[in-house]
């Protein structure tokens, strides 16, 4: 099972890695797209639907802004459901305990991500260097190749993020759950809900929108007693 | 010599790996050259097309859904030089007048306003165990992302300079205003969602939901102070696992 899955979410993380910006960007690579994807091909997209949506929001506001780098919240997405996946088949928890171990513990080693995607992006400047040479020496049949040689860069990199977080967590999630799995398992249901509750403070701060307070807190207000009239 | 359908088309799919090789000293240039070239290879032979790619490989970054609408104009702009036209300027100085705007238009509206718009909407049925939700998310965002593309090509090749006219016509930058507003309503009814969950949690009247507002807020001003969120998300977790160890 362990290997035959991992293999799935390596090819799923590659995937997602080059949609995130080298090719299509068709949004594949969110975390509310990626992780049920991942845990549908690993046959329980419930616990990958329950990755994606705590992880969704919480770094959405950082922009992918001329040379600014998220973090890689795509190979957090995948590799945590990898890991809650593994977790839930190995001890038998709840996926919302698991989805919510899983996350905390992995989420830090996903910001090794920035660093490898910062070192694909440097990689890509020699390829850029070899067209330059290429062109001076009056050759310029490569440059359509060392343009498409940087989607290695890229997929390098997000295996290479996809290794920490995955490696990551397989050293530190046992421990984890061995030692905190009653308060865990406590924990969870509340867990859950912070996440995405982080999100939107985090979402609500970088937002500058005339009359935010209002609209929120209309629409919350709104919201809630449409909810208790259901 | 105008494009036909189908070289249009290669570029048009050529710029969906606009930046397959980004990098730090020319950007997206690679990438534009990648792009431009089945119909450069109609318009030029030889030394002409070489000194064509020397005129493009320079510095180019722009919002990768409105480079199509860079690339319509620089096609028309380089088929109008062929035939003698002097538009008073450069095909290079165009293209450094409009990646500017194209970007900073493209990224309040889709990485601004569209791609959270598009999430928080997902989440709202995700939140309920839907797998609607990606569904939604993947449809709603790359609708206007196709659109856009598209439209961009054909303008831009359309219009030449003309296509200026047509990013104002446009207003992105009030659309990105208008979806950020429907942003803040949709968080508020997400927070709503969650504080109705919470009661759910604690068999608490729906009112104790009330509570979930200021405690958004707090995260913003926390945020708002540079506060990592995953710091936030980290040490709130870990106080919670305290509480439930301790109890």
């Amino acid at each position: 099972m362990f290997f035959p899955a991992l293999g799935v979410t390596v090819v799923v993380a590659i995937l997602c890695g080059l949609d995130r910006t080298a090719a299509g960007q068709f949004m594949i690579c969110r975390p509310i797209v990626a992780a049920p994807l991942t845990g549908w091909l690993l046959g329980e997209v419930a616990i990958g639907l329950q990755v994606g949506a705590m992880l969704e929001l919480l770094w959405l506001g950082r922009l992918p802004v001329g040379a600014a780098i998220p973090p890689d919240d795509s190979q957090v997405a995948v590799g945590c459901t990898f890991l809650a996946i593994m977790s839930h088949a190995q001890t038998g928890m709840p996926p919302q305990a698991v989805a919510a171990a899983s996350l905390l513990i992995s989420m830090p080693f996903g910001k090794a991500g920035q660093l490898f995607d910062r070192l694909a992006r440097l990689a890509n400047a020699r390829l850029l260097n070899k067209a330059e040479l290429a062109l001076d020496s009056g050759r310029f049949e490569g440059l359509e190749r060392f343009h498409l040689r940087g989607m290695w860069h890229f997929a390098a990199a997000s295996l290479a993020t996809l290794t920490v977080v995955v490696g990551g967590g397989l050293l530190c999630l046992p421990l984890f759950l061995k030692y905190l799995d009653g308060p865990l398992v406590a924990a969870a249901p509340w867990i859950w809900l912070l996440f995405p509750l982080a999100g939107i403070g985090s979402l609500l701060s970088g937002l500058k929108v005339p009359r935010a307070s209002l609209l929120f807190g209309g629409s919350f207000v709104l919201g809630l007693f449409i909810l208790a009239l259901r | 010599m105008k494009l036909p359908r189908s070289v249009l088309l290669q570029v048009l799919s050529r710029s969906f790996l606009l930046q397959a090789s980004w990098n730090y000293e020319q950007m997206q240039s690679l990438g534009l050259i990648y792009a431009l070239t089945p119909a450069f290879r109609r318009y030029y032979s030889g030394a002409a097309l070489l000194a064509a790619y020397r005129r493009h490989l320079e510095y180019f970054n722009t919002h990768p859904y409105l480079a199509t609408t860079v690339i319509g104009a620089v096609l028309k702009l380089e088929e109008q030089a062929q035939h003698g036209i002097d538009p008073g300027f450069t095909v290079g100085e165009f293209k450094s007048a409009l990646v500017a705007p194209c970007a900073a238009m493209g990224d309040a509206f889709f990485w601004g306003a569209m791609r959270p718009v598009a999430a928080v909407v997902a989440l709202l049925w995700a939140f309920h165990g839907s797998l609607w939700g990606p569904v939604f998310f993947i449809a709603l965002f790359n609708l206007p992302h196709f659109w856009f593309r598209v439209q961009g090509l054909i303008k831009g090749y359309g219009g030449g300079v003309r296509v200026v006219s047509t990013l104002q016509r446009w207003h992105l930058s009030d659309w990105a205003i208008c979806l950020k507003q429907v942003l803040v309503v949709l968080l508020g009814f997400f927070a709503a969602v969650i504080g109705a969950a919470a009661t759910d949690n604690l068999d608490a009247g729906i009112a104790w939901g009330l509570c979930v507002a200021p405690l958004v807020l707090g995260l913003c001003a926390l945020m708002r102070r540079r506060v990592s969120p995953l710091l936030v998300v980290l040490v709130l977790s870990l106080l919670l696992l305290s509480w439930f160890q301790l109890h």
